[in-house]
């Protein structure tokens, strides 16, 4: 590991460039229902999956990186090359005083699940092994100051399992997963112990599994028909960290941490604000529901210092409470190119939030703890 | 009111004895469609089947709530919490009769509460038929909860609100109610989601009942997730109380997003004198909704489209939000603000503090001094609802 700045951001967006896809998948065999960006008849351009367009404001997520932030750009000439040039994108971490960036997607979904929504298994894998490959060969391939990690098919359990292997083989450093697969298709709860393989395999192989923020809007409350499209956005932008609240509850009395004691697991774009307060309520909960009684050994807190990790990079609070969550569970990002991202002031940002943290438990929060998961001092 | 131990909750549940519609509403009128608790052997009217028949409530002939009789585990002897009586005489009359009530509010070392609804009013309980219908149901509601205040002033009753009218006519049992002792309002936080036809909270079809209440110095409250469902499928898995404590756990994710809502909608900047309070939401959280509503705000520049209050000011000036447990949130009490926290007990719910609160409370307040852990314990409370 090689430090300039002192920052590895845990949760940064690649752009996927419009021949990601139609580059590495057979034509012949899959036509039109390869990725791909098509023109509207209103001039803008959208990207389209099996026929679907997918879920986003714009042709691509580049808020931070637009002239106007609430302006995702709506065609593809107007997508800032900083977002999808690997090479841009160094200097753009540079600007920000950023030496490791932890890469999730955008047209593969914030948190991998565009093609989770696929009914078609055989295109899923497909769609999500062109990614995989891609994201070594343009961006790990690029600088190891990249980080990547794999977004995976939802079933069968099997494919799963062996794409996790195969990407993580090929340089992969975490699997990005849908942390409610069965709210994007008929799928069992992610509770059920027929996912037990995936939990198996990232404990063997030391990767973490990541579940980002904004895997379904059916979890945010809904911006009002009324609002500006400024307004609207910057509602999805307060109500997506925060609808991960519904997932980590779930996770804290899931049993799977039980089953997995070593398996990793980081919910990103999640802010660290709540953290605190998520698991006093589980722990609160927990006891005056009285589970000791129903077989669970340990307190929802405990599982969480133990296995889970959780992403800031704006709020000042989460630093305050920062005891009370574990100093080993707190992760910081950019967030680039989205617009809440604090790109280029992220180093006045993070002087503000951590204004009065020690230089010691600083470092654990940027740096040390993000190298740990992803095991850049190796 | 006369504060003797130092603590009100402002956030408890009153149950309102069986007969509270039967004996209040039009036999000749409504007949059996009046809220009632009728016998059933029906296992679908069941969460744990029993061979045994129970009592449930009926609104226009339809089940509410099939959990049991009464949500009250807290004082149902069971130390494990499962147990909800199933009968009416299996509920203890200190959830229902205000002066047996009383004697818990000692045991508990609590001088006052504020009293939210219980069995079997949920958010849409009273949709099950017109509007005629639903004024005459929530009209015995207001009328029973307001005689609680006449047998003590340590009670202080909030009034549910009809929805299927005019705006007038919720503004008018406003008022009706506040005249009969009532010290606010609770409402859902978005109407529209509820229930088909409503109209959206940020409409100003609404304003009429925001001036009303302004005008009559009462604030509006919502409660938890005040009939918003965001939730992730629950899982087969959980037994009851696993659920019970999943669920919430996960419930300030609810709140954390609607109320933001709130702050963008303008109602506060057109009403700047009307309160809001929040109930049973926990504060630990708070700053994330403070801090992510100024981050985006400056982020996006949202005073250029009409939102000219700074987020985090507009709710030191407008809100409240209740605690009772937590420590952390205690710590940020400051970022939070000093007089937009109050405490509560939920009792009889199976959160609740109940009957240890003054543990609950010493642990939560350690090293508060003593003039801000008298603002937070009862100071705010008396301020917020007049009981001076």
């Amino acid at each position: 590991m090689q430090l300039k700045y002192g920052f590895i951001s845990a949760d940064d967006h690649v752009q996927e460039h419009p021949e990601v896809w139609t580059k590495r998948m057979s034509k012949a065999k899959w036509g039109d229902r390869i990725p791909h960006v098509e023109r509207q008849a209103d001039g803008t351009e959208r990207w389209v999956v099996d026929g679907k367009k997918i879920d986003l404001s714009g042709v691509a997520l580049a808020g931070a990186a637009m002239p106007d932030r609430a302006q995702e750009p709506q065609r593809w000439e107007e997508v800032p090359r900083i977002t999808y040039t690997p090479r841009e994108r160094l200097t753009a971490m540079d600007v920000d005083g950023v030496d490791y960036s932890v890469l999730y997607p955008s047209v593969a979904g914030r948190a991998g699940e565009t093609f989770g929504r696929l009914a078609d298994p055989e295109l899923e894998l497909a769609c999500v092994q062109a990614y995989n490959d891609w994201l070594i060969e343009e961006w790990g391939a690029a600088s190891p100051r990249f980080i990547p990690q794999c977004i995976v098919p939802l079933a069968p359990i099997e494919a799963t399992v062996s794409e996790i292997k195969r990407a993580v083989a090929k340089g992969h450093r975490g699997v990005v997963l849908p942390s409610v697969p069965m709210m994007l298709r008929e799928l069992p709860h992610i509770n059920e112990p027929v996912y037990d393989p995936v939990w198996a395999t990232c404990q063997d192989l030391d990767v973490p599994v990541c579940f980002h923020s904004g895997v379904t809007r059916e979890i945010q409350f809904p911006p009002y028909a009324g609002f500006s499209p400024e307004i609207a956005s910057a509602m999805e932008a307060i109500t997506r960290p925060v609808s991960a609240v519904l997932v980590v509850a779930n996770f804290l009395f899931a049993r799977i941490l039980e089953r997995f004691p070593k398996l990793k697991v980081i919910f990103a774009e999640t802010s660290l604000a709540w953290g605190a307060y998520e698991l006093e309520l589980a722990d609160h909960q927990f006891e005056r529901q009285r589970l000791q009684t129903e077989g669970y050994d340990l307190l929802p807190s405990v599982l969480f210092k133990r296995q889970c990790h959780i992403v800031g990079w704006f709020d000042t609070t989460g630093l305050k409470t920062r005891h009370h969550i574990g100093l080993d569970n707190l992760l910081w990002s950019t967030n680039f190119p989205q617009a809440t991202s604090t790109w280029p002031e992220s180093r006045r940002a993070i002087a503000r939030s951590f204004d009065g943290v020690p230089e010691k438990e600083r470092r654990q929060v940027l740096v040390d703890n993000a190298a740990r998961l992803y095991h850049l001092n190796s | 009111m006369k504060i003797q131990y130092g603590l009100i909750s402002c956030d408890s549940h009153a149950q309102l004895h069986k007969d509270t519609w039967t004996s209040r509403m039009s036999k000749a009128k409504w007949g059996d469609k009046m809220p009632q608790l009728r016998e059933t052997t029906d296992k679908e009217h069941m969460i744990r089947a029993s061979d045994k028949p129970v009592e449930r409530w009926f609104v226009n002939g339809k089940v509410v709530g099939e959990r049991g009789t009464v949500n009250c585990p807290t004082v149902m002897s069971d130390p494990l919490r499962k147990t909800f009586p199933q009968r009416w005489d299996e509920v203890p009359s200190v959830v229902y009769d205000p002066a047996e009530r009383l004697k818990a509010l000692d045991r508990d070392g609590v001088d006052g509460e504020v009293l939210f609804p219980n069995d079997p009013v949920q958010s849409a309980t009273f949709f099950q038929g017109d509007a005629e219908f639903e004024l005459a149901c929530v009209q015995a509601y207001n009328d029973a909860l307001a005689e609680w205040r006449q047998a003590s002033d340590r009670y202080i009753p909030l009034a549910i609100i009809p929805y299927l009218d005019t705006i007038e006519a919720a503004a008018e049992e406003t008022r009706r109610a506040v005249k009969k002792g009532h010290r606010g309002i609770v409402m859902l936080a978005e109407p529209s989601m509820v229930k088909k036809g409503l109209k959206h909270f940020n409409d100003p079809w609404w304003d009429p009942l925001w001036a009303t209440c302004q005008d009559l110095g009462v604030p509006i409250h919502w409660h938890a997730g005040a009939g918003i469902a965001l939730r992730v499928p629950r899982w087969k898995g959980y037994t009851p109380n696993q659920g019970q404590a999943m669920g919430p756990a996960g419930g300030f994710s609810v709140q954390a997003q609607f109320i933001p809502n709130l702050i963008f909608s303008g109602v506060l900047d057109r009403f700047p004198r009307l309160r809001w309070v929040c109930a049973e939401t926990g504060i630990g959280w708070v700053t994330y909704m403070l801090e992510t509503c100024d981050h985006e705000w400056e982020r996006r520049h949202l005073w250029t489209q009409g939102i000219v209050t700074r987020p985090s000011e507009l709710f030191k000036r407008q809100m409240s939000m209740n605690f009772w447990y937590e420590r952390a949130g205690i710590e940020l009490r400051h970022v939070i603000g000093m007089d937009n926290i109050m405490w509560e007990s939920d009792f009889p719910h199976s959160t609740s503090t109940f009957p240890e609160s003054k543990q609950f409370v010493e642990r939560c307040l350690k090293g508060v001094p003593e003039p801000e852990r008298n603002k937070l314990c009862y100071g705010n409370a008396v301020r917020t609802y007049g009981l001076n």
